[in-house]
C-alpha cells in the first residue's frame, strides 16, 4: 500500500466517520433543536471527502465538482440550520412582533 | 472492493439513522433529519461516482445537493405556518 493510497484512505476514512457520527448523533438527541446541531459538521466530513477525491484524481472534472459539492455542502448548511431553527421557533411561539421599544431599556428621568 | 467502495457503503448505512428519525419521530425532527439525509445522500452519490469511475455521475451528486438545498427550505418555510 503506497503513500498515496493511505492518504486516501485516512482522508476518505474521517470524512465518512464524521458523517456517521452526525447521523448517530442526530438520531439519539431528544429535541429536534438538538438534533439541529448535527446537521452543520457534516460539512466537515464533505471537505474530507472532496480532499480524498481530489488526492486521488489530482486536479481534474471529478476533483473540480468534489471541490463545488464540498463548498455547496460548506456554504449551504449554516444557512439552513439558521432557516430550520427560525422555522421551528415560530412554530412554537408565533411571528416575533417587534415593536419600537421592544428590548430596549428606557430610563425614566 | 476498493476503499471508495466501503466509503460508499458507510454513507449509504449512515442514512438509516435518518431514515429512522423520519418515520418514528415528530415532524420538525423529521424534516431535520430529512437535510441531513440530503448531504449524506450527495456525498455517497460523489464517493460512488469515484468508485465506478464514471465521472459524469458526479453531476447527481451535485443535482441531488441542489435539490435537497432548495426542498428544506421550502419545508422549513412550510414548517412556519402549519403549527
Amino acid at each position: 500500500m503506497s503513500a498515496h493510497e493511505v492518504v486516501v484512505a485516512v482522508l476518505l476514512a474521517g470524512g465518512v466517520g464524521i458523517v456517521a457520527l452526525c447521523s448517530a448523533g442526530m438520531a439519539l438527541m431528544a429535541s429536534a433543536y438538538d438534533r439541529l446541531h448535527f446537521v452543520a459538521p457534516a460539512s466537515v466530513g464533505a471537505i474530507l471527502i472532496a480532499a480524498a477525491v481530489l488526492v486521488e484524481e489530482s486536479p481534474s472534472l471529478i476533483g473540480i465538482k468534489a471541490i463545488l459539492a464540498a463548498v455547496f455542502v460548506l456554504v449551504t448548511s449554516p444557512v439552513l440550520a439558521h432557516a430550520t431553527g427560525r422555522a421551528l421557533w415560530i412554530r412554537e411561539h408565533g411571528a416575533p412582533t417587534m415593536g419600537p421599544r421592544d428590548g430596549i431599556e428606557v430610563e425614566e428621568t | 472492493m476498493t476503499v471508495w467502495f466501503v466509503a460508499a457503503g458507510a454513507l449509504l448505512l449512515a442514512l438509516i439513522p435518518c431514515a429512522v428519525v423520519c418515520i418514528r419521530a415528530r415532524l420538525e425532527e423529521a424534516v431535520v433529519a430529512l437535510q441531513l439525509a440530503g448531504v449524506i445522500a450527495g456525498l455517497a452519490l460523489l464517493v460512488l461516482s469515484e468508485a465506478l469511475r464514471r465521472e459524469p455521475f458526479a453531476d447527481l451528486s451535485l443535482v441531488v445537493l441542489a435539490c435537497s438545498f432548495a426542498g428544506s427550505l421550502f419545508l422549513a418555510r412550510f414548517l412556519e405556518g402549519s403549527g
